[in-house]
């Protein structure tokens, strides 16, 4: 490829005193199942939230780095997650998105998981508690004991967040996320929170690239919305990233000029003076959690985002709001026209995010030529800065061995890496 | 009741409001949308999440919300695909001398332009969204308009969203 226009390009913009990704590490399918076994399966990850799962035998699945789960609140009310498959004949157990088992399915009773197949039956805590002629076909080689649901690490914390672990021998939640939520600790732990929006979106890009949107301001101009309340008002450029071990990242506080937006009378007046628990009005802090997890608490309402990458080019999108449990009718109303009018489906804003990132998933393919993409914005940690980007990267680097600047290099103690984590150091 | 609509003129009547307040949306004249609604005109999107178990209000506004959302459209980066809402008018109840509810099972077709890869895709008509428009219909002055709307979707994976109504 050398000689090439292409080529020329990228190293123009690819030189040692900018920092840069290779783009192939957006696109490349080989890369992508790396992330899996590296990242997805051996990191704590947010299922759903306690809200979700109010009574007992609620359950809810999803799909973690292509292994089903189910996380289900048992009889005795606690939380717990396994594998969504019958340890049989590997069927997938619970098939809707949620539920609650009090009512008996078409092969099994209440209260019990049943496997439509052969209607091998478990509890809500994963025990076997019935295999149909067990010993005429096992004999004594089988037991139910041994055929328990798989287990999988499970967590309440964060604001009442479910997380999740596919690894057994797990590290603590609170080692893996640090100091990381102490900022938003006071205002999402004082009361006990509630999902009140939900929606997904399939969207064809790359996951990181989402994170990667959450991660840096400096995409606000393309934000009607984030122009005219934050970024031509005071206090804008004060905010600060914060960089913390594991990946993870903060954004400081603004108070959010709501009625800078025209006619914002219509939509979000009501809601100035509602926030959240020590929060100051119309504050706005960000949280991003390596590798997808995104807690956006502004105003009345807590967004967060979480990702289910399906492909290299693929990701699923999961965007929940949230308010608390103890909200009036009228407290309620007014979080969620908040939440929706910039976050929701037919929001001001979101739809912007998800149109970038389209772009961007069709602006660098697999097989086109590969991009240097800049994460190189140093301001100081202020925010513009990019440096949410470069400490992504430094722990993407160190998790899958490979250089972000560089994928297909043995040397992943390249430039970019040592650059990334002397800047997390920096802001630290 | 006095002034009771026979079922026919009762369709006819909510067949011709609705169906050319949806061309008036496919055609984006947002004026002449609005000039079948009532001044205290009432709108909303909504959607039943089996999820979280919820009733969800995605989008809420009055007639003059509405009118700042359309006028600030243009200073948005959005999907311009064009939309064909296919529209079928279920039932239609009179409930007062001047008011209807209606029913209409709604289909929005999305023709592509510019997301994704418009050299590929622009052109391609696929399906937004399925859902179902509830409707009271007041007549004012000898006309009859919207007074309220309620549109339940079914669909709940929107892709990127949209800044439009439906």
């Amino acid at each position: 490829m050398t000689g090439s226009p292409l080529w020329s390009w990228k190293r123009k913009l690819g030189g040692p005193e900018l920092s840069f990704v290779d783009s192939s590490i957006y696109t490349d399918p080989e890369i992508f199942e790396l992330e899996l076994e590296k990242i997805w399966r051996r990191t704590w990850l947010l299922a759903v939230h306690e809200s979700e799962l109010p009574n007992r035998y609620d359950y809810r699945t999803l799909t973690i780095a292509r292994e089903p789960v189910l996380v289900i609140r048992g009889e005795d009310d606690k939380i717990r997650a396994f594998l969504n498959v019958c340890p049989h004949r590997g069927t997938q157990l619970l098939r809707e998105p949620a539920g609650n088992l009090s009512e008996a399915s078409p092969s099994g009773s209440a209260k019990h998981i049943t496997c439509m197949f052969h209607a091998w039956q478990f509890d809500a805590q994963g025990r076997c508690t019935a295999i149909p002629r067990r010993r005429a076909g096992y004999q004594e080689r089988l037991d139910c004991a041994d055929a328990n649901l798989h287990p999988v690490t499970c967590e309440i914390g964060l604001g009442g967040f479910v997380w999740v672990h596919l690894e057994g021998n797990a590290p603590a939640l609170s080692d893996y996320i640090g100091r990381a939520f102490d900022d938003l600790r006071p205002h999402l732990e004082a009361e006990p929170l509630e999902v009140f929006h939900h929606h997904k979106a399939v969207v064809h890009t790359n996951y990181k690239l989402w994170h990667d949107t959450n991660s840096e301001f400096y995409h606000d101009y393309m934000h009607h919305f984030n122009r005219v309340t934050g970024m031509q008002q005071p206090g804008y450029y004060d905010r600060r990233y914060t960089a913390f071990a594991n990946g993870h990242v903060t954004v400081s506080s603004m108070s959010v000029k709501y009625d800078a937006y025209e006619h914002s009378e219509t939509a979000l007046a009501n809601s100035r003076d509602l926030s959240f628990p020590g929060l100051e009005q119309n504050g706005w802090k960000v949280l991003d959690l390596f590798p997808g997890i995104t807690l956006n608490l502004r105003g009345s309402a807590l967004r967060i985002d979480t990702m289910t990458p399906l492909a290299a080019d693929r990701v699923l999108i999961e965007f929940r709001g949230l308010g608390l449990k103890c909200d009036t009718p009228e407290e309620r109303q007014r979080r969620v026209r908040d939440h929706n009018t910039i976050w929701g489906p037919f929001g001001r804003n979101l739809p912007e995010d998800l149109l970038g990132v389209t772009s961007q998933g069709r602006g660098m393919q697999h097989g086109s030529e590969p991009l240097h993409v800049l994460h190189g914005r140093r301001e100081h940690s202020a925010i513009h800065d990019e440096l949410g980007l470069r400490c992504y990267y430094a722990e993407w680097s160190r998790r899958t061995e490979r250089s972000a600047r560089d994928p297909y290099s043995s040397d992943c103690s390249d430039w970019s890496i040592t650059r990334a984590h002397r800047a997390v150091g920096e802001a630290e | 009741m006095t002034g009771d609509l026979l079922l026919h003129e009762r369709r006819s009547l909510a067949e011709e409001l609705l169906y050319t307040a949806a061309g008036h949306l496919d055609d984006r004249n947002w004026d002449a949308w609005l000039a079948l609604t009532t001044r205290d005109f009432h709108y909303r999107i909504g959607a039943y999440s089996p999820e979280i178990r919820k009733q969800m209000i995605w989008l809420e506004h009055d007639r003059d919300g509405l009118v700042a959302l359309f006028a600030l459209l243009s200073k948005h980066h959005t999907d311009h695909a064009q939309w064909f809402r296919q529209l079928t008018l279920q039932q239609v109840e009179q409930t007062a001398r001047d008011q209807l509810q209606t029913m209409s099972q709604l289909v929005v077709f999305a023709t592509a332009w510019d997301v994704g890869d418009a050299h590929v895709e622009a052109g391609s008509t696929r399906v937004f969204a399925v859902g179902r428009y509830r409707d009271r219909l007041e007549r004012h002055n000898a006309r009859w308009l919207l007074a309220d709307r309620y549109v339940q979707l079914d669909t709940r994976q929107l892709g990127i969203g949209t800044h439009n109504i439906l």
